[in-house]
C-alpha cells in the first residue's frame, strides 16, 4: 500500500512538472498552428542558464527565475520575429522540420559551449519529509509549487488580462481579431515569447533534479507533443491533466515492472499516445479533431 | 411502379448518423431500383452529403442498415463498395489536381477483386482505351493532357463524374453535379446522364439544388429536412407538396 | 544494331534518367580498379566514402516510397536502419551468424517491426504520423539499452570485423541501383499509380476502389525492409554498434532533408539529394568539423522554407511533389470536408 502511495505521490510531483512544461509548446501549436520540435531544447536552454547562475554565482535555482524568465522571453520574441513567423499557420510538416533543424543548432551551439558532459545543479532545498510511510522529497515539492503557481498565473493572464485575451481571441478566430483591432503580429510575437518563457522557467525547475546535458531534448519534446496531442492543443487544464495522467503512467511502470529503468519513460508516453490516439482519435478529454480520419 | 417488383439495387432501412448529440440524419428509409433516376433534395444542411457519406462508406453509421444488390453493405469499407459497383462524386470536387485529366481517369480504373500481384504492372492498354473514350464522351478530349487543377468548374465537375463512371458502376451517387456549372454545360451533363440511363441501365441518386435539373431526369424524389425524410413521390408530387415549399421557404 | 537496344528502352520508358543511371552505374562499377593500386584497396577512403554514399542513396530512395509516393512523411524511418543493424549485429555477436543470412534476418525483423507498427501509425494522419514514427525511433533506442542481455545495452556490441572496402563499395552499389529501379519500376505500375492517388486524395482513392489500408503498408514493410538491408550492411561495415550510434537522432530527418532537396516523390530526387548532401557534408566536415550538425540544421531550415520542391520541382519536374501538397491534402480535407449538408 505505501508502495502505491509512493509511487502516486512520485507520479503526481512528476506530472505537476509535465504540466508546466508542456505549456509553452501547447499555447503555441494551438495558438500559432506551430509545432515546436525545439521545444526541449529551450527546456535544456533554461537549465543551463540556471545552472550558469548556480556556479558561477552561487544562486540558488529557484531564484534563477528571475533571470531565466526575462532571458527566455527576449530569445522567443527575436526568434519569433526572425523564423517563427514564416512558419505561422503554413502546413505542420513545416512547422516540423523547420523546428527540427532549429533543435539540431540549438543543441549543437551550447554543446560547442559547454561541451557534452553533464552539469549538476545544487539547491539548498534538499532532504525529504516524512509522512506515514511516505517520503515527499522537499526539492520535488517545491518544483511542483512553482509548476503550479506558474500555471495558475498563466490562467489569469490568459483570462483576465487584455493582453491574455488577444491570444485567446487569435486562437479561436484570426479574422475576427484582425477585425476588433488586435495586432495578430505582435499577439503571435508575445504568445511566442510567452511560451519560451514558460519552457526556460520548466528547464530551471528540472535542473535540481537531475544531470542536464546538450542533448536532454527529444524526450522531452515528444513527452510534451504526447501530452498535448492527447489532450488537446492550447488548453491548460488539459496540459496539467495529461501531465499527471503520463506522470502516473511512467512511474507506475518504473515501480511495479521489473528490472525497467526510467529511460522507458519516452517509450510509454509514446505507447500512451499511440494507443489513444488510435483508440479514442478525439482526445483523452475528448473534444479533438480525430487524429485519425482523413476527414 | 418503381422497379416492377424487381428487387431493390440500393436500400437503406432506418439509417441514422448521429454527431455528438446532433442527428445529422435520423431514421431514413428508401430504396433504389436498378435503372432508376432518384432525386434528392431539400434545403441546406438537411444532411443529403451525410447521407452520401453513409452510403458510400466514408463515414460510419450510428445505427440502421444499408442493403446494396441485396447486400448488407452497413459495415464494409468504401473501396469495397466501389468494388461492388457503387461509385459517388462529391460536393466539393475532388480530383487529383496536379495529374492530367487522362492520368486521374486512368486512376479511377476498375481494380475489382485484383490483387496486389496483378497491380505490378503497368496500365493496361484496355483502360486507356476506356479512359479516352469516356473522356470524349464528356466532351473533355481537348483537355486530355490538361493539369486538372487548370480546368474550369464544370469542367471539373465532368471529370468527376467520368471518373466515377471508370469502374463502369451500377449505381452513381451524383452530389451536386450541376452547381458552379454554366447552363449549356448543365444541358449536355443531363443528356449524358440520360444517355448512361437509358442505353447502359445505370442508376443514378442525384443530390441537387436545381429543381428543374431533378424534375426532367427523375422519376422519383424524395426529399430530406433535419436529416428525416420528409415527402417522397414523383417530381411533380413534390414540387406541389405544402410541407416541401415550406420547408424550402420557411414561413 | 542499336536498333534492338533501343525498343526495348522505349518499351519499358526507361527514358533519359534511365539512361543516365545506366551511364553511372557503367562508370561506377569499374571504379576501384582505377582508384588505387591493388593493394591500397582494402582500406581506401574514397571507396569508404563512395560506399556511404551509395547507402544514403538506397535509405534515402526507401524513405521516398512512404514519405514522397504515398505521402506519409515518416521521422522515424531510421528505426528501421537501427532495426537491421541491431538484427544483424545480435545474430553475428551473441549467435555466431554469418554475415549474410544475419543482414536477411536483420531485414526481415525491420520489415515485421513495420507490419505492427504500420498497423498503429499509418491510421493517423500528418504531423501525427511523422511525430507517432520520431517517437518510435527514439523509443526503440531506449528499448534496445534495456534489452541488455541480449542487445549489450549501453556499452554496444561489436561485430567480427571484415576490412574489405571493395567488397562494401559493390554490395552497396548493386544494392543502390536495384533499389532505384525497384522505385523506378514501381512508379511506372499500377500499384505506383494507387501510391500516388492515396498521396494526392485518400479518400477520394479509397472511393474508386483501392484498398488504402493495404497499399500504405505494403509500401511501409518493403521500405522497411531495404532499409533493414542497408542497416545490417552499415553495421558489418561499422564492426561497433551501440543505441547512440545507431540511433542517431539527426539520422532519421537526414534521409527527410535529402529526399526534399532532390525532390520527393520523383524516383531521380533522392539519387540527386542524397549525394548533394553526402558530398556538402563531407566538405563541411573536412573544414568546420565542430559546426557541422549546426550546417545540416541550417541547411535543412533554408531547403525547407525556400526550396520545399526541391531540385527536380523547381527545375519543373512535374512529378515532384512538396511539403505543401502532400500537407495541403490534410488541411484542405480539414476545412472543406464532406460536412453535412
Amino acid at each position: 500500500m505505501d508502495q502505491f502511495l509512493q509511487a502516486l505521490i512520485n507520479g503526481i510531483m512528476l506530472g505537476g512538472f509535465y504540466g508546466v512544461m508542456v505549456l509553452g509548446f501547447s499555447v503555441i501549436w494551438g495558438v500559432m498552428g506551430v509545432i515546436n520540435l525545439a521545444h526541449g531544447e529551450f527546456v535544456m536552454v533554461g537549465a543551463y542558464i540556471t545552472w550558469v547562475l548556480n556556479k558561477q554565482f552561487g544562486w540558488d535555482p529557484f531564484w534563477a527565475l528571475i533571470v531565466v524568465i526575462p532571458i527566455m522571453f527576449v530569445l522567443g520574441y527575436v526568434l519569433q520575429h526572425i523564423l517563427i513567423n514564416r512558419l505561422v499557420e503554413r502546413p505542420h510538416l513545416i512547422s516540423l522540420l523547420v523546428t527540427f533543424g532549429l533543435s539540431i543548432i540549438i543543441a549543437n551551439i551550447v554543446k560547442l559551449v559547454y561541451t557534452a558532459s553533464p552539469r549538476v545543479t545544487d539547491t539548498a532545498l534538499k532532504g525529504f519529509w516524512r509522512v506515514g510511510g511516505v517520503t515527499f522529497p522537499i526539492t520535488k515539492t517545491y518544483i511542483l509549487l512553482a509548476a503550479l503557481i506558474i500555471m495558475v498565473a498563466l490562467y489569469l493572464f490568459l483570462q483576465h488580462t487584455r493582453m491574455g485575451k488577444s491570444i485567446r481571441a487569435a486562437a479561436q478566430n484570426k479574422e475576427a481579431a484582425r477585425m476588433v483591432g488586435i495586432e495578430i503580429g505582435k499577439v503571435y510575437a508575445l504568445t511566442f515569447g510567452i511560451c519560451i518563457a514558460l519552457t526556460g522557467a520548466a528547464g530551471m525547475l528540472i535542473s535540481p533534479t537531475q544531470a542536464i546535458f546538450p542533448f536532454m531534448g527529444p524526450p522531452l519534446t515528444l513527452k510534451a507533443f504526447a501530452i498535448t496531442a492527447m489532450s488537446g492543443l492550447g488548453s491548460i487544464p488539459g496540459a496539467l491533466l495529461g501531465g499527471i495522467v503520463l506522470g502516473l503512467v511512467e512511474i507506475f511502470i518504473g515501480t511495479y515492472v521489473p528490472g525497467v529503468g526510467t529511460n522507458l519513460g519516452v517509450v510509454s508516453s509514446f505507447v500512451l499516445l499511440v494507443v489513444v490516439l488510435v483508440t479514442r482519435p478525439q482526445g483523452l478529454f475528448g473534444g479533438l479533431k480525430p487524429a485519425t480520419e482523413v476527414q | 411502379m418503381p422497379g416492377n417488383g424487381k428487387q431493390p439495387l440500393l436500400e437503406c432501412r432506418g439509417v441514422s448518423k448521429y454527431f455528438g448529440g446532433l442527428a445529422a440524419v435520423n431514421n431514413v428509409d428508401f430504396v433504389v431500383y436498378p435503372g432508376e433516376m432518384v432525386g434528392l433534395i431539400g434545403p441546406n444542411g438537411s444532411g443529403k452529403t451525410t447521407l452520401f457519406d453513409c452510403l458510400s462508406r466514408v463515414q460510419q453509421v450510428s445505427s440502421g442498415q444499408i442493403f446494396f444488390k441485396g447486400v448488407d453493405i452497413t459495415k464494409k469499407k468504401p473501396y469495397q463498395i466501389a468494388h461492388m459497383g457503387m461509385a459517388r462524386t462529391f460536393q466539393v470536387i475532388r480530383v487529383y489536381r496536379k495529374l492530367t485529366v487522362l492520368e486521374n481517369m486512368l486512376l479511377s480504373r476498375q481494380w475489382r477483386g485484383e490483387s496486389l500481384f496483378k497491380q505490378l504492372r503497368p496500365t493496361h492498354p484496355r483502360t486507356e482505351k476506356r479512359a479516352r473514350e469516356l473522356i470524349d464522351f464528356l466532351m473533355l478530349s481537348h483537355l486530355t493532357d490538361e493539369l486538372a487543377g487548370n480546368l474550369s468548374g464544370g469542367q471539373r465537375r465532368l471529370l468527376e463524374i467520368g471518373m466515377a463512371l471508370m469502374p463502369d458502376p451500377d449505381l452513381i451517387l451524383l452530389d451536386e453535379a450541376t452547381s458552379g456549372v454554366n447552363p449549356t454545360l448543365i444541358e449536355q451533363i443531363k443528356d449524358r446522364i440520360r444517355q448512361l440511363n437509358q442505353e447502359q441501365g445505370k442508376a443514378f441518386l442525384l443530390i441537387e439544388h436545381n429543381i428543374h435539373f431533378i424534375a426532367d431526369l427523375c422519376s422519383r424524389v424524395f426529399v430530406l429536412n433535419y436529416g428525416e425524410k420528409l415527402a417522397e413521390g414523383t417530381p411533380e408530387e413534390i414540387i406541389n407538396n405544402e410541407a416541401v415549399i415550406e420547408a424550402y421557404f420557411g414561413t | 544494331m542499336l536498333r534492338p537496344l533501343v525498343n526495348i528502352w522505349q518499351r519499358y520508358r526507361l527514358g533519359r534518367w534511365g539512361l543516365l543511371l545506366l551511364v553511372l552505374f557503367l562508370f561506377l562499377l569499374p571504379l576501384p580498379q582505377f582508384i588505387a593500386p591493388e593493394r591500397k584497396l582494402v582500406t581506401n577512403s574514397l571507396l569508404f566514402s563512395f560506399t556511404q554514399m551509395f547507402m544514403l542513396v538506397t535509405l534515402a530512395s526507401n524513405w521516398n516510397l512512404t514519405g514522397g509516393f504515398t505521402g506519409y512523411v515518416d521521422f522515424g524511418h531510421a528505426v528501421f536502419f537501427g532495426l537491421g543493424a541491431y538484427g544483424t549485429g545480435v545474430l553475428m555477436n551473441k549467435l555466431g551468424w554469418p554475415f549474410w543470412p544475419a543482414m536477411l534476418i536483420g531485414a526481415v525483423l525491420a520489415a515485421v517491426f513495420a507490419l505492427l507498427i504500420g498497423w498503429a501509425t499509418l491510421r493517423l494522419k500528418g504531423p501525427y504520423f511523422s511525430i507517432a514514427m520520431l517517437g518510435t525511433f527514439v523509443a526503440m533506442r531506449e528499448v534496445i539499452r534495456v534489452l541488455k542481455p541480449i542487445t549489450g545495452g549501453g556499452e554496444g556490441l561489436t561485430l567480427p570485423p571484415y576490412l574489405n572496402r571493395p567488397l562494401f563499395y559493390y554490395l552497396t552499389l548493386i544494392l543502390a541501383v536495384l533499389v532505384v529501379s525497384l522505385i523506378a519500376w514501381i512508379r511506372r505500375t499500377e500499384f505506383g499509380a494507387s501510391l500516388i492517388a492515396i498521396r494526392e486524395d485518400e479518400v477520394g482513392a479509397e472511393m474508386r476502389g483501392i484498398n488504402t489500408t493495404l497499399h500504405k503498408i505494403t509500401a511501409f514493410w518493403i521500405a522497411a525492409f531495404l532499409t533493414g538491408l542497408v542497416g545490417g550492411m552499415w553495421a558489418y561495415q561499422n564492426t561497433f554498434i551501440d543505441p547512440d550510434v545507431v540511433f542517431f537522432e539527426s539520422r532519421t530527418v537526414e534521409l527527410v532533408m535529402m529526399t526534399m532537396l532532390g525532390g520527393l516523390g520523383t524516383v531521380a530526387g533522392p539519387v540527386i539529394g542524397a549525394a548533394t548532401i553526402y558530398w556538402l557534408r563531407d566538405v563541411v566536415w573536412a573544414n568546420f568539423l565542430q559546426y557541422h550538425l549546426i550546417v545540416q540544421g541550417l541547411l535543412l531550415i533554408l531547403i525547407v522554407l525556400f526550396m520545399p520542391e526541391g531540385i527536380l520541382g523547381t527545375l519543373g519536374d512535374r512529378s515532384a511533389t512538396s511539403l505543401n501538397r502532400i500537407v495541403r491534402k490534410w488541411f484542405g480535407l480539414t476545412r472543406n470536408g464532406t460536412e453535412g449538408v
